[in-house]
C-alpha cells in the first residue's frame, strides 16, 4: 500500500514539474514583449526605453530560459505566488476572492448534475430499450451536445426575461447562482447519464450473475451487493475528466452571467499580460486536477482490490 | 420424497430447444445427464432446476467454472453469509467447519477475494456453498472441465464421500461419458432437445440402445477407438 | 529435429521454466502434460520464440526454430480467428504474410482430410460450431507445410466425441504431411492415445519423460503416478483388463 502511494505521489510530482516547465516555456515564447506590455499596462502610456528595460530586469526576463526558470519557479515553491506584475499587488489574495466565487459554482454544477443524473440512469437502466431509456440517452445526447453559453442563453431568456423568476446577471444573492448552476450541471449530468447508464448495463451481463439469482439471493441484494459495486468503477474513473469540465465550464458560465470568480480573472490577467496572474491559475489547476486524480487512484483500488494486487 | 418433473420443455426464437421431458430422480440417487455440445442436456438441467424451485424443492446449482459463480469484488466470507441468508438461515460457524472439513477447504483467509484463492480451492468453496441446508439436488454443470484433474479428481472423491451419508442427489450433467460412467448410477442420454435413453450405468455402458448412446459409448475410452 | 536443450526462462525474478531438455523428430508427436502453472505455454512461447530464454537454446534442424516457419493450433478456435474477416481469409493469412501463393489442390486436399466442407470456409468464426472452428484452425496451421506444429489444449473446447474424433484427424494428416506435434494438454487419455512420448512438466521442469504406453502402464514418479490416477479417476484412461 505505501509503495502504492509512493508511486502515485511521485507521479503526480512528475506532472506539476511537466506542468511548470510547460507554462513557463509558453509564456516565455509568446508572441510580443512580455516587458513592453507590462509597461504599457502599468502607465497606460508609450514610455521611454529604459523604463522597459528596468521592467525587464526586474522581473527577470533579460537572463535567458533556464535562469529565468529558475527565478520563476523559486517563490513558487514556498508558495510565494509574487505580485502583480501591473498592480503590483500580491497574487494570492485575489486569486482566493476569486476562487472563493467559482468553486461553491462549480460544486452546486456538480450537485445538480449527480441529482439529475443518478435517477436519471438507474430508471433508464431499469428497462435498457424502453422509453424511458430512450428518452434518456436521447436528452443525455442532446445534453452533451448543447455548449454551455448556448444553454446559458436559453435558460436566461426562458427564466430571467420570459418568466421573471430569476435574475441573470451578476452575483449578488443566492438567487443568482441558480441560472448558473444549472447550466453547469445539466451539462454534467449529459455525460454523467450516459456513463452511469452504460455501467450499469454492463455490470448486470457480468457472467457470475446468474449463479447468484440460482442461489436464491434477492433481486434488491444483487442490485445492491453485485452490481452497483461494479458499476460504479468507470463512473469513478470518469471523475476526473468530469473535474475539466467542470472548470472549463465555470470560466465559461461565469463570463456568460457576467459573475466574478476565476473566469474574469483569467480573462482579464491575459489581456494584460499579467504573467503571474496566469500562471497562478494554471499551478491552481494542475494542482487541483493532480490531487483529485490521486484520490481518484485511490478510490478506484479501494473499489476494485484486483487493481492493486497486479501492481504487487 | 422423489423429485419429480413432467412435460419440461423450452423453446428458443419459436423453436423447440427442449420437448417435452419427464425426468425422476430418487433421493440420494446419483444421475448423469450427458450429450454432445448442443444436444439440450444443459438446457434441461436449468429448467428442471426452474420447475423443481417452483414445487418449493431446494435445489443448489454449481457452474462450471468458479468464474461463473463467485464476485470477484467480494470476499469469501461475504458469498458464505450471503448464500446463509438467501435460504433464510441464521450464520453457524460449526456448518460452515462442517461443511469446509468435507471438502477439505483449507487455508484459504475467508477475508479474501475469490482471486486470492487458487481456482481448487474456489471450486469447492462454491460446492459447499451450494450444500448449505443440505439440498434435496444438486447439479454440477461440467464440474471437472474447468479444473485440473488432479483437483478435479480429488473433489469429486471428497463430494462423493460427503453424498453417500445424505439424502441429497445429485445431477451430474457433462459432455464426458468417462466422467458420468465413474460417478453416477444412472443415466440420461440427450440429442437434438430429446431425452432418447434412461437407463442404469451398466446398462447404457453393455447395451447402448440409441445411436447418440452408442456415439458417446464408442468414444468414451481414448485408448479403445473405433477405427 | 527439434531440440530443446537446458533452456531456462525466467519471467521477473521467478523461473517459470528450469532446465528443460526435449527432443522431437520429424512425424513423432510429443505431449507435454502438467497442472495449470507448470509452465506449458511458457514453453511453447519459448519454442515459437516469444519468451527470450535466458539461458540454454532451441533449435530446428540447427537453425532458429523461427526460421522454419512454426504452426501453433489454439486452444479457444473462435477467438482465434478475426471475427469480421471470412474464414477463408483467416486461412489465407500465413499464405499472404510470406508473399506464397495458395495451391487450390492443397487447400482442397487438407479441407478434405479435415472434414471441412467447401462452403465453410466462406463464413465467419460465429457462424460454424466450436468443433468445425478448431478443424479450420488446424487448416490454417497446416496450410502453409510446416514442418513443425505446436497444439496448445488444441481438444479442450471440444466434447468429448469431437474431442477424439478431431485427435483422429490430426494423426491422420499427420501422417500424410510429415510433420512433428508437440501437444500441450492435461488430458492424459488423449497424450496415451496418439502420443509417442509423454513429458510431464512440474513447477517450470520436465519430472519425467517416457514412451506413452509405457507411462500409463507404470509411471517412473510419484507425481506422474498421481496425475495418471486423476485421469483414471475422471475417467479419462480405463484400465484394460
Amino acid at each position: 500500500m505505501i509503495r502504492v502511494v509512493r508511486g502515485l505521489l511521485l507521479r503526480a510530482a512528475v506532472v506539476l514539474t511537466g506542468t511548470a516547465v510547460a507554462t513557463f516555456a509558453l509564456l516565455w515564447h509568446a508572441p510580443g514583449d512580455p516587458a513592453l506590455a507590462i509597461a504599457i499596462a502599468r502607465y497606460d502610456a508609450v514610455v521611454p526605453a529604459e523604463v522597459i528595460d528596468q521592467i525587464r530586469a526586474e522581473a527577470g526576463l533579460d537572463a535567458g530560459f533556464w535562469p529565468a526558470f529558475k527565478a520563476w519557479i523559486m517563490p513558487l515553491l514556498t508558495g510565494d505566488f509574487g505580485q502583480s506584475s501591473v498592480t503590483g499587488r500580491p497574487v494570492w489574495p485575489e486569486v482566493t476572492t476569486a476562487l472563493s466565487y467559482t468553486a461553491p459554482l462549480a460544486l452546486m454544477g456538480l450537485l445538480v448534475g449527480i441529482l439529475i443524473s443518478v435517477p436519471l440512469a438507474v430508471l433508464a437502466a431499469q428497462r435498457p430499450g424502453g422509453w424511458l431509456d430512450r428518452c434518456a440517452v436521447a436528452l443525455a445526447s442532446i445534453g452533451a451536445a448543447i455548449p454551455a453559453y448556448w444553454l446559458g442563453l436559453l435558460l436566461v431568456l426562458l427564466f430571467a426575461v420570459q418568466l421573471g423568476w430569476l435574475p441573470a446577471m451578476g452575483a449578488r444573492t443566492p438567487a443568482h447562482s441558480i441560472l448558473p448552476a444549472l447550466t453547469l450541471g445539466l451539462g454534467v449530468a449529459a455525460s454523467l447519464t450516459r456513463i452511469l447508464r452504460s455501467g450499469l448495463l454492463e455490470a448486470r451481463e457480468q457472467p457470475f450473475l446468474p449463479a447468484f439469482r440460482r442461489r436464491g439471493v434477492s433481486h434488491r441484494a444483487i442490485e445492491r451487493d453485485h452490481v452497483a459495486p461494479h458499476a460504479a468503477i468507470p463512473v469513478v474513473t470518469i471523475f476526473g475528466l468530469e473535474l475539466a469540465f467542470l472548470l472549463e465550464g465555470a470560466v465559461m458560465v461565469e463570463v456568460i452571467f457576467a459573475r466574478p470568480g476565476l473566469g474574469s480573472f483569467l480573462i482579464n490577467a491575459i489581456e494584460a499580460r499579467d504573467f503571474p496572474k496566469v500562471q497562478a491559475v494554471v499551478i491552481l489547476t494542475a494542482l487541483l486536477f493532480v490531487t483529485v486524480n490521486l484520490l481518484i487512484d485511490l478510490i478506484y483500488r479501494a473499489l476494485d482490490p484486483r487493481i492493486g494486487a497486479q501492481d504487487a | 420424497m422423489t423429485l419429480q418433473v413432467t412435460g419440461l420443455s423450452a423453446t428458443r426464437s419459436g423453436r423447440p430447444i427442449l420437448h417435452p421431458t419427464n425426468v425422476k430422480i430418487e433421493p440420494g440417487e446419483r444421475v448423469g445427464l450427458v450429450g454432445s455440445s448442443g444436444s439440450g442436456k444443459s438446457t434441461l438441467g436449468h429448467a428442471l432446476i426452474d420447475a423443481l424451485r417452483t414445487q418449493g424443492r431446494h435445489v443448489a446449482h454449481v457452474p462450471q467454472s468458479p468464474d461463473e459463480a463467485l464476485d470477484p469484488l467480494r470476499s469469501m466470507a461475504f458469498h458464505w453469509r450471503e448464500a446463509e441468508s438467501a435460504r433464510d438461515l441464521p450464520a453457524d460457524t460449526a456448518r460452515r467447519r462442517d461443511l469446509f472439513a468435507a471438502l477439505r477447504i483449507e487455508g484459504g483467509d475467508l477475508r479474501k477475494r475469490p482471486w486470492g484463492w487458487s481456482r481448487g480451492m474456489q471450486q469447492r468453496f462454491v460446492i459447499a456453498m451450494a450444500l448449505i441446508g443440505t439440498p434435496d439436488l444438486l447439479v454440477m454443470d461440467e464440474p471437472t472441465s474447468a479444473l485440473d484433474p488432479v483437483v478435479a479428481a480429488g473433489t469429486m472423491d471428497l463430494l462423493d464421500t460427503y453424498l453417500a451419508t445424505r439424502q441429497t442427489a445429485l445431477l451430474l450433467i457433462t459432455h464426458d461419458l468417462g466422467l458420468a460412467a465413474k460417478r453416477v448410477q444412472r443415466l440420461l442420454v440427450m440429442e437434438g432437445g430429446r431425452l432418447v435413453e434412461d437407463a442404469a450405468t451398466m446398462q447404457v455402458l453393455s447395451a447402448p440402445q440409441t445411436p447418440a448412446a452408442r456415439a458417446l459409448c464408442a468414444h468414451r475410452n481414448w485408448l479403445e477407438l473405433p477405427c | 529435429m527439434l531440440t530443446v536443450e537446458h533452456v531456462s526462462v525466467e519471467r521477473g525474478k521467478t523461473l517459470v521454466l528450469e532446465d528443460i531438455s526435449l527432443s522431437l523428430a520429424p512425424n513423432r508427436t510429443l505431449t507435454v502434460v502438467g497442472e495449470s502453472g507448470a509452465g506449458k505455454s511458457t514453453l511453447i512461447a519459448a519454442i515459437l520464440g516469444l519468451a527470450p530464454c535466458t539461458s540454454g537454446q532451441i533449435l530446428w534442424a540447427g537453425a532458429p526454430v523461427r526460421r522454419c516457419g512454426p504452426a501453433l493450433v489454439m486452444q479457444e478456435p473462435r477467438s482465434a480467428f478475426n471475427p469480421v474477416l471470412s474464414l477463408r481469409r483467416s486461412v489465407m493469412e500465413p499464405l499472404t504474410a510470406r508473399r506464397a501463393r495458395l495451391d487450390d489442390n492443397r487447400l482442397k486436399t487438407l479441407c478434405d482430410g479435415l472434414e471441412i466442407p467447401p462452403d465453410l470456409l466462406e463464413r465467419r468464426p460465429a457462424q460454424v460450431s466450436i468443433g468445425q472452428a478448431q478443424r479450420v484452425g488446424i487448416l490454417r496451421a497446416l496450410i502453409g507445410a510446416p514442418p513443425l506444429v505446436l497444439f496448445d489444449e488444441p481438444l479442450s473446447a471440444l466434447d468429448a466425441v469431437t474431442q477424439k474424433h478431431t485427435a483422429r484427424l490430426i494423426a491422420d494428416l499427420q501422417r500424410q504431411e510429415g510433420f512433428a506435434a508437440l501437444i500441450v494438454t492435461h488430458d492424459l487419455g488423449y497424450a496415451a492415445a496418439f502420443a509417442d512420448d509423454i513429458a510431464v512438466l512440474r513447477a517450470g521442469r520436465i519430472e519425467e519423460q517416457t514412451a506413452s504406453r509405457a507411462f500409463i502402464d507404470a509411471p517412473q514418479t510419484d507425481y506422474g503416478r498421481i496425475l495418471r490416477d486423476a485421469a483414471f479417476s475422471l475417467g479419462a484412461l480405463e484400465r484394460v483388463a
